[in-house]
């Protein structure tokens, strides 16, 4: 059904994004690791410049017949190697560390703008996890490749003007030819540019692709299992791999391409001084010493033209990488995505949870909405929806399918990117500047329609954040669930499993309910219930909550909740009657 | 985890496992295998030019012999690299052929492991599995494998070349490679084990990000977000830790090569000087070793470099064949078919529990026969879903029987039994694909012609109507919980079962379109032997029995008319709590 396509993946402008600049930033975040790291990657590539000037001097002892100079040569080859060792252990125990600050740093900021409530530093919400994983991991380390290269390059630079100046003592021509190859180098690279991006951006659509519908597969295992529908899914994932396999190739073949070339370039720069130099060598002037020098540098030398090649494909991967993380972040800005943050994630860094902060409790007077619209691009959504909610008021929010009524609650707590929006919400009166902000514990608490849980403990799950005994305990009973959370193993530090999977259906909705009510919000704003919970249930938590004097807006279908109304805001798809 | 189950994979196995994977592609790898011999004789070419060039010069040469030997010199040089990039095409092609395979052929293990493997396993954890994992081992074969073969095709070479040249030269250079081999093998364990701990400790790090951002929506409303980020941080600096054990691991290996190449270049100097000396070798030969010395070093570092990838790869491979060493415990043995057309349900004194203090079934006895629908209500955790489970053979009884047609479930080949027993669950998976591929599950048989009559049976004429093959975002976007629901049903209209399960599968469904679709759903039910777990009771409205379940037994079984009839009853409470509807 699905034949393999080869995607055509137009490669995104990046030209807005200011790569440089904000892999700057990156490497700052953690200034003293990087640039002891930077330092001793400097020391470590500058040391075979002498251990080659010792090489040359020896070469040219042997010449002459003068063996013992030869040895003394020897050994002091022997010792500068060891410096360079001594180097190396330091540099890469140190660059590690400087390497996971980085991307800590990365994710850190792009996680925060995906789960802040509202504020500045709230990003739009991505669709799938799956796919969205792929920029934490992948993406966040394309940047950092970027910043790794760098280091490369600077440290190259050094050695080669070290280099540079060895060898034009030895033969100024000869010297000078190498710029030949180096030369050949930046201008392959600048060619290859616009494909290795292109090739790039094709070659992470089709692995996101994969990843996610991976994702959806495991997520729906049971679902796939009692369909029987494991061949025909599998068959599907074929066609979708045997893309991702020509955009590796294809990437891959590029990406060493340019290696091959700026790697080959040492053969060929070997090539040419003895061209160039043939004269010289036959007339004595260049001696087997020097020669030595040239070979014995050539292998590094190479190195500043490959990675610099390396690093300006790596800039565009970067490009790239920013660009798709840049959807992630507030206002969609790269430079977003590399904010200063305290991210104590060192070896020596004590790590003590932060102050949790959030926003200030204004009591509930009255909350009025009036003429709200949320609407999706196709116009689904809820249209100009007036009503007025007092303190301790039970509203019920009800109506078909469709009508919009997950809609309305999320355009009352502030979730409504990509929707288009008018109207007003009053809180005592006054009109919320962020509402996302503002419309959070201790304020405002939601409970979606699929409560989603974490691996961690029941008490964890409830609290998120600190939390005293006391409210839990009340939030459990209000909830009830208190009676079942004591029958676990370990009460209320009960691990619950991944997504909470090892609770029941009911479990888990009634934890998600308890996590709602914990801190006693001025509000508390529930999805429908009633498809997760038993009759008797819903009504004692309607009771509990009339009981505890709570002011609530609940999604309902059940004429229990109809009952106890003070409201009922009933919507019909695309209008509504008060 | 703790039901992972089974020891670690065995090195033996793994490298079995290895070469299971290589051989459908046998015939490519040989050819890899002769590219790269091809490329590594065109690099150690080069000095044995370069060996003469020195002796001319040594030996006043003419200018212009030296300038054909530098151009011969610059042939070799761009073809070697020309064959290198040959090699890299081939060898990604062939590993991504085979990891493929790797790919879907775990993708199916994991789709037959048991229910129990699922509850206790992280999308995100098998994501890394599945792509990560795998992703590795074809890095591991795409760029490692021909870097391998052409550092051991280079040392083979170096050591032919030595021994034209003299025979105590190769065997120098035997006992170098030697020494160098010895330290390499000893070092490899333990940053194994390291790295293998380090892709554990990214794995967390990723799976949490993943399940904090599915639950993004969750822990924005609640202002959440620090408390996850905190969390962030402990996995973060848990992967640093983990980063950094693993580097001094790989350093101390990295340092041995270091050491055994300067020894190297030392020894070529030293050996040189000797042997000049004694006039045993000419200059340009102690040139040519000094080169190999240096020659040696590109593919040693290499090693070096992409022991990372060799160490992930393994890990990967440890992790994978793992996974694929788990054997589902409910295994596919069955033979027997039941009876054709609506099956009946009997539970056999079965008793149930998920092995820890969680709720369980006991002692059930039920007997459902063929063609009836039977609610079944009970409080949260009475155990609803677990018989429907047992029905579904998703887990298996403890003690005791479930038969269908009066076959045990375990009889049944699990073919026969999805077939025809389908489910419509609460929670309701969507694929980001197209609305087709979502009724459907990819499967291409049915016409789009009878898609689209189950959607609109399902009620979800929206959908039904224009392109099919349109897409549908992931995580359901466009479509509200209750739709989904809708969408379940159709799944379900298309493979005509002959016994339903629906698990509170209208739930998200406001009544006023459930009762809209009441008469679809009876429709759906007609012919069929239907187990109904619903809350909301005017869902059970048509039923032909009800069971009432509590604490893991069944307390009430009986038809619906005469448990709703006798005020006595828990089912006459629960109607007349739910004020739905009063007995007549």
């Amino acid at each position: 059904m699905s034949e393999p396509t080869v995607l055509v993946t137009e490669a995104p402008d990046t030209s807005h994004i200011p790569v440089w600049r904000l892999a700057w930033r990156v490497s700052q975040h953690h200034k003293a690791t990087f640039w002891w790291g930077w330092g001793l990657f400097v020391a470590f590539f500058t040391v075979p410049v002498l251990t080659g000037w010792l090489m040359g001097r020896g070469f040219a002892a042997l010449q002459d017949g003068r063996t013992t100079v030869v040895y003394a040569y020897a050994g002091a080859v022997l010792l500068s190697e060891t410096l360079r060792m001594a180097v190396i252990h330091g540099a890469a125990i140190v660059w590690t560390q400087a390497w996971v600050h980085m991307q800590s740093f990365l994710r850190a900021n792009l996680l925060a703008a995906q789960l802040a409530s509202g504020g500045e530093q709230a990003g739009r919400p991505v669709g799938s996890a799956g796919e969205a994983i792929t920029h934490f991991r992948d993406d966040v380390e394309d940047v950092t490749m970027f910043v790794d290269g760098l280091v490369d390059v600077s440290a190259g630079i050094v050695f080669t003007v070290g280099a540079a100046f060895v060898l034009g003592t030895i033969d100024m021509s000869a010297a000078g030819i190498l710029l030949v190859p180096l030369a050949g180098i930046a201008l392959a690279t600048r060619f290859l540019d616009t494909r290795i991006k292109r090739y790039r951006a094709a070659d992470r659509a089709a692995a996101g692709a994969v990843s996610g519908f991976v994702g959806d597969v495991m997520a729906a295992a049971t679902t796939v299992k009692v369909n029987g529908a494991t061949d025909p899914v599998v068959r599907h994932l074929g066609s979708l791999v045997e893309v991702r396999r020509h955009t590796a190739v294809r990437d891959r073949v590029l990406d060493d391409g340019v290696q091959a070339f700026a790697r080959g370039a040492s053969d060929i720069g070997l090539a040419l001084v003895v061209l160039v130099g043939a004269t010289a060598l036959s007339s004595g002037r260049l001696t087997v010493g020097g020669l030595a020098v040239f070979t014995s540098y050539l292998g590094y030398l190479s190195f500043l033209p490959r990675m610099t090649g390396r690093v300006l494909a790596r800039r565009k991967q970067a490009g790239v990488a920013l660009d798709r993380m840049r959807r992630l972040v507030a206002d969609e800005d790269a430079a977003n995505a590399t904010r200063a943050v305290d991210l104590p994630v060192g070896m020596r860094q004590t790590r003590e949870r932060p102050h949790h902060h959030r926003p200030a409790r204004v009591p509930l007077r009255e909350l009025e909405v009036t003429g709200l619209t949320a609407a999706f691009a196709d116009g689904s959504g809820v249209h100009d929806v007036s009503f007025r909610v007092r303190r301790g008021d039970f509203v019920v929010v009800t109506g078909p399918v469709g009508a919009g009524k997950t809609t309305l609650l999320r355009a009352i707590l502030g979730l409504t990117r990509g929707m288009r929006t008018a109207g007003e919400i009053r809180w005592n009166g006054e009109v919320l500047a962020d509402l996302a902000a503002f419309m959070v514990p201790p304020n405002v608490s939601f409970l979606p329609q699929v409560p989603q849980l974490i691996s961690d403990s029941v008490a964890d799950n409830i609290g998120l954040g600190p939390t005293t005994a006391d409210s839990l305990e009340l939030a459990l009973e209000l909830a009830a669930v208190r009676g079942e959370v004591d029958a676990m193993a370990d009460g209320r530090a009960t691990l619950i499993g991944p997504r909470g999977l090892r609770l029941s259906g009911g479990q888990r909705q009634r934890v998600a309910t308890a996590r709602a009510l914990v801190h006693s919000p001025e509000l508390v704003v529930l999805d429908d219930l009633s498809s997760a919970l038993d009759v008797e249930t819903e009504l004692e938590l309607w009771s509990n909550l009339a009981a505890a004097g709570m002011t609530v807006i609940a999604v309902s279908h059940r004429p229990v909740a109809f009952e106890r109304a003070d409201l009922v805001v009933r919507l019909e798809p695309e209008r509504q009657v008060g | 985890m703790a039901s992972t189950g089974g020891a670690t994979a065995a090195p033996r196995s793994r490298w079995r496992a290895l070469l299971a994977l290589l051989r459908p592609h046998a015939r490519r790898w040989v050819g890899l295998g002769a590219l790269v011999a091809l490329a590594s004789g065109l690099q150690l070419a080069g000095p044995v030019i370069v060996r003469r060039v020195v002796d001319e010069a040594a030996g006043n040469a003419d200018a212009g012999r030296l300038v054909a030997l530098a151009v011969a010199l610059l042939v070799i040089a761009v073809a070697a690299q020309a064959l290198l990039v040959m090699v890299a095409w081939f060898a990604t092609t062939t590993a991504w052929l085979t990891v493929n395979e790797l790919r879907l052929s775990l993708v199916r293990h994991v789709l037959g492991l048991d229910h129990e493997f699922h509850r206790t396993h992280t999308p995100g954890e098998l994501i890394q599995r599945v792509d990560g994992d795998v992703t590795s081992v074809s890095d591991f074969l795409g760029r490692v494998v021909p870097k391998l073969l052409g550092g051991v095709a280079i040392v083979l070479g170096m050591i032919g070349v030595l021994a034209v040249l003299d025979w105590r030269l190769a065997l120098g250079g035997l006992a170098y490679v030697g020494i160098a081999g010895a330290i390499v093998a000893r070092g490899r364990h333990r940053a194994v084990t390291e790295a293998s701990d380090e892709m554990g400790a990214w794995a967390r790090v990723y799976g949490g990000i993943e399940e904090r951002l599915t639950a993004s929506e969750d822990l924005r409303a609640n202002g959440a977000g620090p408390h996850a980020m905190w969390r962030f941080v402990e996995e973060s600096a848990g992967a640093m830790r983990s980063a950094v054990r693993r580097e001094s691991a790989y350093l101390r290996l990295w340092w041995a090569l270091q050491a055994a190449v300067a020894g190297g270049t030392v020894v070529a100097l030293v050996a040189g000087a000797a042997l000049v000396g004694v006039g045993a070798i000419s200059l340009g030969t102690a040139f040519l070793l000094f080169q190999y010395a240096l020659l040696i070093d590109q593919p040693l570092e290499d090693l070096v470099h992409e022991l990372e990838t060799v160490q992930k790869a393994n890990g990967a491979m440890i992790r994978v064949i793992d996974l694929i060493g788990i054997e589902p415990k409910i295994v596919d043995e069955g033979t027997v078919l039941p009876p054709r057309g609506p099956l009946s349900i009997e539970f056999d004194r079965v008793e149930f529990d998920y092995g820890d203090e969680r709720s369980v079934l006991h002692d059930v006895r039920l007997q459902i026969e063929p063609g009836r629908s039977v609610g079944v209500v009970g409080r949260t955790g009475s155990g609803k879903t677990t018989l429907s489970r047992l029905v579904l053979r998703l887990v298996e009884a403890r003690q005791g029987e479930v038969r269908l047609g009066g076959v045990p479930v375990a009889d049944i080949p699990m073919a026969e039994l999805r077939r025809r027993v389908a489910l419509v669950p609460q929670e309701v998976e969507l694929f980001s694909g197209s609305i087709r591929d979502n009724v459907t599950l990819f499967d291409p048989a049915p016409s789009d012609a009878a898609v689209a009559d189950a959607l609109r049976r399902a009620g979800l004429p929206r959908l039904a109507d224009g392109d099919l093959h349109r897409p549908l975002g992931a995580g359901g976007t466009g479509l509200s919980a209750g739709e989904s629901q809708l969408l379940a049903l159709a799944r379900v209209w298309l493979r005509d079962p002959d016994l339903v399960v629906l698990d509170e599968a209208t739930a998200r469904i406001d009544p006023a379109t459930e009762a809209l679709l009441e008469g679809a759903i009876a429709e759906l039910l007609r012919g069929r032997t239907a187990l109904v777990i619903a809350h909301r009771l005017s869902t059970l409205r048509h039923v032909d029995d009800i069971v009432v379940m509590e604490g893991g037994r069944v307390v009430e079984h009986g038809t619906r008319a005469d448990l709703a009839g006798d005020a006595d009853t828990r089912f006459h409470r629960l109607l007349t709590l739910a004020l739905e509807e009063v007995p007549t």
